[in-house]
């Protein structure tokens, strides 16, 4: 099958989908028609797409924790926890590593192990392992709607299970989890696996059922430029669109400075609808979703519900349909239900004393939002350029050119040759500019306030002055100053 | 005195990659050679490299919590690969949820592992180590 942006012929997603329920036993207990019917009989108050737009029209920001255990019974039982003692508003099922690499006999092991030992030896729930009935069972035993967080390259499957299963949300893209989740997996087989996951959405939009994607915003999580993940969104947007989905949630990873992830919240809606449009793709429902601080965390907890709260302050003000919850325990790895719980309350707390406040436009959240538009219209008009106007030829093209560069990423797919910075108040620029399709007037802003950064400090800006910028959360800091 | 040689990588099915890059740029700095094999590296390509580079250390890291299993059984690999006596380090968020490292690090060094590092430590304290280890004078 030959890359492009086009809808998926029928014949080949038939080819396709034999293969795929072939890859595991669970996937024999997938049926189209029957999926259909069941999401049918869902109430409203458990369909993702339909408590985003009551969200989005009233303006309200809604917390959403990450968990997931190896058992079912246990997984259900952290689920009603973490919505009924943290008042989640949505709920997840994040997927194990395993899973996650389509590792079905390990995972497997790890299910077997956990029984054994009576703890989770995994650090998520293994849905394909699991099957249809038993995600059906997940759904059925909480009152919220439920999605699918993971970082699978290939999540065919996933998807074939756990949407027939009940869920009315997955997350993920071609790119955002090829990039930050992949070592050898070229961008061309992923876009064209995810192609075939919203294809499948596609298919249930086209029969009155919605199922809400949201492409994974934060990328490696460390000090990625807003419009690096901007463009990465729009087109995992586009790509999504093109094959039918109608629901989109579009996500962006706290940098730390306010105003520059205000500007970055408001802006990515903005642009998506501009290029969808610009395309001429069908009119799409778009919500955000804000990620908190995705970096190194605080082992003390007080201070990590610090770096929470304040996670909490920016989604609020800049607006966001969503917010994902980090716990007091992300130094140390897996949280216990508690801790995942006190996170979302906290989060909870912060986000209903904000609700009625805005950040007002100001000259400086006015250049911010100026600059990010800017430079990810620079990207995607190089992406399509490249294309020759198909934005999945486009962006195979502009990895491989580091048109599109992700910071830290483990994929030998990515050029890996841009190095970002903080400035002197924390915002996020670019050190390094690789090959950015970036105009001297995009350089020079950067230029001049990493510059700014080095004259306060006494030094000159190089990679040390970036590790201290990965450093610094942990150590009470945003800005990594020396010591 | 001759560089010593650190296999560098992110066991199993963990894709973590900002911290492999900072030991690597770290170690590096310490006057190692490293050889970063970098993340989903599995048990087979750590002694691989390290039998290819004769290298004197593996240091292994785990963040996402699978790393019990993905540990056992290194130690006696090595063994039948004739590197048995090589140095093993691990490091990171190495099991899943808020356990009592101590308890974690028992677990480890029965696995055969020298030296067992809990999350957020510092690059400077397994170099110091290493040094210890492998009879480098400081600086």
């Amino acid at each position: 099958m030959e890359l492009t942006v086009r809808q998926m012929d029928a014949e080949e997603f038939q080819r396709q989908r034999q293969e795929v329920l072939g890859q595991w036993e669970t996937g024999k207990g997938v049926n189209f028609e029957e999926a259909v019917a069941y999401h049918k009989s869902l109430p409203k108050s458990k369909i993702f797409a339909e408590k985003l737009a009551e969200g989005k029209a009233k303006g309200v920001t809604f917390a959403q924790p990450r968990a997931g255990v190896a058992l079912l019974n246990e997984h259900i039982e952290l689920l009603r926890f973490l919505q009924d003692e943290g008042g989640a508003d949505f709920l997840p099922s994040t997927i194990d590593s395993y899973t996650r690499q389509n590792r079905y006999t390990e995972a497997q092991s790890g299910i077997d192990e956990s029984r054994t030992l009576g703890r989770s030896m995994l650090n998520g729930f293994p849905a394909v392992n699991h099957g249809v009935a038993a995600c059906r069972q997940v759904v059925e035993s909480v009152q919220v709607p439920v999605q699918v967080r993971h970082g699978t390259p290939d999540a065919r499957l996933l998807a074939e299970v756990t949407i027939a299963g009940g869920f009315t949300d997955y997350e993920g893209g071609g790119i955002s989890y090829n990039i930050p989740y992949s070592k050898d997996v070229s961008i061309e087989s992923t876009i064209k696996y995810w192609q075939y996951v919203d294809r499948l959405i596609g298919l249930y939009e086209e029969q009155g059922v919605k199922i809400n994607r949201e492409p994974f915003g934060p990328l490696t999580g460390t000090l990625v430029p807003p419009a690096i993940s901007h463009a990465v969104a729009v087109i995992e947007g586009i790509l999504a669109v093109a094959q039918g989905v109608r629901s989109l949630t579009l996500g962006y990873g706290q940098c730390g400075n306010l105003i520059q992830d205000v500007a970055a919240l408001h802006t990515l809606p903005v642009i998506t609808e501009e290029y969808l449009k610009k395309l001429g793709y069908p009119e799409t429902m778009i919500t955000t979703v804000f990620h908190q601080w995705m970096g190194g965390f605080p082992q003390d907890e007080a201070k990590a519900f610090g770096v929470i709260s304040w996670g909490a302050a920016t989604a609020a003000l800049g607006k966001a349909t969503k917010v994902i919850v980090k716990t007091p325990h992300e130094a140390l790895g897996i949280p216990t239900k508690e801790a995942n719980a006190a996170g979302i309350r906290a989060t909870k707390q912060v986000l209903s004393m904000l609700k009625d406040q805005t950040l007002p436009m100001t000259p400086e959240l006015a250049l911010e939002e100026q600059m990010i538009l800017k430079e990810t219209r620079a990207i995607l008009d190089r992406v399509l350029t490249l294309g020759e106007g198909d934005i999945a030829v486009g962006t195979v093209r502009a990895f491989q050119a580091g048109v599109i560069d992700v910071p830290f990423a483990p994929s030998r797919y990515n050029a890996g040759k841009i190095l970002p910075a903080r400035d002197t108040t924390g915002a996020v620029r670019v050190l390094d500019f690789g090959n950015l399709p970036f105009d001297n007037e995009i350089k020079d802003f950067h230029r001049e306030r990493i510059a700014q950064r080095g004259q306060d400090e006494g030094r000159d800006p190089s990679f040390q002055m970036v590790i201290d910028d990965i450093y610094a959360i942990g150590k009470g800091m945003l800005v990594g100053r020396p010591r | 005195m001759q560089q010593k040689t650190l296999v560098l990588g992110v066991i199993g099915s963990d894709v973590h990659a900002v911290g492999n890059r900072i030991l690597d740029y770290a170690f590096t700095q310490a006057g190692f050679k490293v050889i970063n094999i970098g993340v989903l590296a599995t048990q087979e390509e750590f002694i691989h490299a390290a039998i290819e580079t004769n290298a004197d250390v593996l240091m292994v890291s785990s963040l996402y919590g699978h790393g019990e299993m993905d540990c056992r059984g290194l130690r006696e690999k090595c063994q039948e690969k004739g590197i048995g006596n090589i140095l093993m380090y691990v490091g990171g968020n190495l099991v899943v949820g808020k356990q009592d490292f101590e308890s974690v690090k028992e677990r480890f060094l029965a696995m055969g592992f020298n030296r067992v590092y809990p999350p957020g430590t510092m690059p400077e304290i397994p170099i110091k180590d290493l040094r210890e280890d492998l009879g480098i004078a400081d600086e």
